[in-house]
């Protein structure tokens, strides 16, 4: 069964089309990796599917439900959670406050309940431990490096229990024993029933942990397939060296 | 500090702020109480949507003055007597709020304070335009809710009203602060998109916020209608009162539930003192507008923080150590 599904999503700035009539089924259950070279449309490709930007044409379905018009919170509440490229969270807020931020459906009951009544905070106690970062529960997010913060966003994302997620670049600028640590969360998460959609760049990340690869080229996919196959492929290393 | 040494410090504050009228020597010092806990109440209003979301309004003027002249048309037009014409009037300046916030909260930054202007700007027009209603630029006069009592009485009276609006706006802001609602605002103020990333509904939050922050100054307003008796469109429409709910915010800080009040005890004194030595100049709008400067250059997040700071001491470079290591 497919998570996600796109069809003829396309995206144009200015004259560049930076997404262009792509079709694409993300397979349910998996660790699937998005790859390609710089300017190649990664990143709007996630922002189209979550919503930050609207699609010129094409839909995208998740679950068999078309999400093409929906907010990005309400994205979120159907299932899909993401990171941002360059690791984004609430610099001026303590790693608790960060936790419980996410929301999972807008009940009013909910949202004026006070934070510490619910068992939210244990649930977040229980995600931050998963990351190993549990010790800097009330330390401001910005006093913390920027592999800790990386941690804490992926964190966040699972507060509101995804079943899709899209990680933007999670190993950018991270050191490698963080890399194998996240490689191994995604792994385990994975295990647990979750479906990944992995952009990065670095190529043994990417060939290690996916079961299938996607290559966009110049906003179009141009292969796809177990990693050992796409790193074979004459089209993609075209792409890439440019030979 | 201590829990026990807070509540003490609370304690004082309310019993200090509930003895005030009765220990003034004089009526012009409850008369500049008043004022102050007016002003102190408009800046926590302020702040339920500032303090929160960072989205910095110039403009809730708009609301005192919108505020306040409901609750004198209802009284004069309608007949309503002072309580329903004071909260209808508030009732309606929300809703107004939250239809112009479906607007106005679409824009960030820069953009959101200059459509928070020209709301004042306009508001400002409308009621001066509309002569046959408002009486235009010469005023409205409000019937005095308290025909018994004289001046001293009244204000008197207006102090403990005032005090109360001025708990129920820093309860709300408690109670919001600590609610996943607040958790939320706090979050589009951080980063937006992000907060929207992980399922708040922003759009939905901000006008809330705005909603409920207009509500309250409403309120203000329709009291300061039914203290002062004598509304006069441009002052109650002027950028000047606005502009003091921003500067005592800042002033305090805007992520602290006493921030506006710390800032309203220091600018509203501060801004009286002026008037009562220098007569009827523009000094204090110099002296406003001079410590405003001073404190975006040197406190940019007010005086609770800074202080803060001072006492304890700063444990952040242990985090950047063991990150480091």
């Amino acid at each position: 069964m497919s998570s996600l599904r796109t069809a003829g999503l396309t995206k144009s700035f200015g004259g560049v089309r930076a997404v262009d009539d792509v079709t694409v089924e993300i397979a349910e259950g998996r660790i699937n990796g998005l790859i390609g070279p710089n300017g190649s449309g990664k990143t709007t490709f996630f922002n189209l599917v979550t919503g930050l930007i609207r699609p010129d044409e094409g839909r995208v379905l998740y679950r068999d439900r078309d999400i093409t018009r929906y907010a990005p919170h309400r994205i979120a509440h159907v299932g899909l959670g993401r990171t941002f490229q360059l690791c984004r969270v609430f610099p001026r807020m303590t790693v608790m406050e960060n936790m419980l931020v996410a929301v999972r459906r807008t009940r009013l009951r909910e949202l004026l309940a006070g934070t510490h009544a619910t068992g939210e905070v244990e649930r977040a106690r229980h995600w931050l431990t998963r990351m190993g970062i549990e010790h800097l529960e009330r330390a401001e997010a910005r006093n913390l490096s920027y592999g800790q913060q990386k941690l804490l966003e992926l964190a966040a994302v699972f507060m509101g229990d995804p079943e899709l997620v899209l990680l933007d670049e999670p190993a950018g600028g991270v050191n490698p024993a963080l890399i194998e640590r996240i490689v191994t969360l995604v792994r385990d998460l994975n295990a647990e029933g979750r479906t990944f959609l992995v952009v990065e760049h670095n190529m043994d990340m990417v060939m290690g942990m996916c079961d299938h690869v996607i290559v966009l080229d110049r906003g179009a996919p141009i292969a796809e397939g177990p990693p050992s196959a796409v790193r074979a492929d004459p089209r993609v290393l075209e792409a890439y060296l440019g030979v | 500090m201590r829990n026990a040494s807070r509540y003490a410090l609370l304690a004082a504050g309310v019993a200090l702020a509930l003895a005030y009228p009765w220990i003034v020597p004089n009526l012009y010092l409850l008369y500049a109480g008043v004022l102050t806990l007016m002003y102190a109440a408009t800046a926590t209003s302020w702040n339920i949507l500032g303090g929160f979301t960072g989205y910095v309004s110039l403009g809730h003027s708009a609301f005192f003055g919108l505020g306040a002249y409901g609750t004198g048309l209802l009284m004069t037009r309608a007949g309503w007597s002072w309580i329903p014409s004071l909260i209808g009037s508030a009732l309606v300046v929300a809703l107004f709020a939250a239809l112009v916030g479906v607007a106005a909260v679409r824009v960030r930054g820069a953009s959101f304070v200059i459509v928070s202007i020209a709301l004042v700007s306009m508001t400002n027009l409308l009621v001066q335009g509309w002569r046959s209603l408002t009486g235009g630029s010469t005023g409205l006069r409000v019937p005095s809710p308290f025909p018994d009592l004289n001046r001293g009485q009244s204000h008197f009276a207006f102090f403990y009203l005032f005090l109360g609006l001025l708990a129920l706006v820093m309860l709300t802001w408690w109670f919001i602060s600590r609610s996943r609602y607040g958790a939320g605002l706090r979050a589009i103020r951080e980063d937006e998109d992000k907060a929207e990333s992980l399922g708040v509904p922003t759009a939905a939050f901000k006008v809330t916020a705005y909603a409920l922050s207009a509500l309250f100054v409403a309120l203000a307003g329709g009291l300061y209608a039914l203290w002062f008796r004598s509304l006069d469109p441009i002052f109650v429409f002027s950028i000047l009162i606005g502009s003091y709910m921003v500067l005592m915010s800042l002033l305090g800080g805007v992520r602290h539930l006493f921030g506006p009040l710390l800032g309203a005890l220091i600018v509203a004194p501060a801004g009286e003192y002026f008037l009562v030595a220098l007569g009827e100049t523009q000094v204090h709008l110099a002296a406003a507008g001079l410590l405003l400067v001073l404190v975006v250059l040197f406190m940019p997040e007010g005086i609770i923080p800074a202080a803060a700071r001072l006492v304890s001491r700063p444990q952040q470079a242990s985090i950047r150590e063991e990150a480091a290591g």
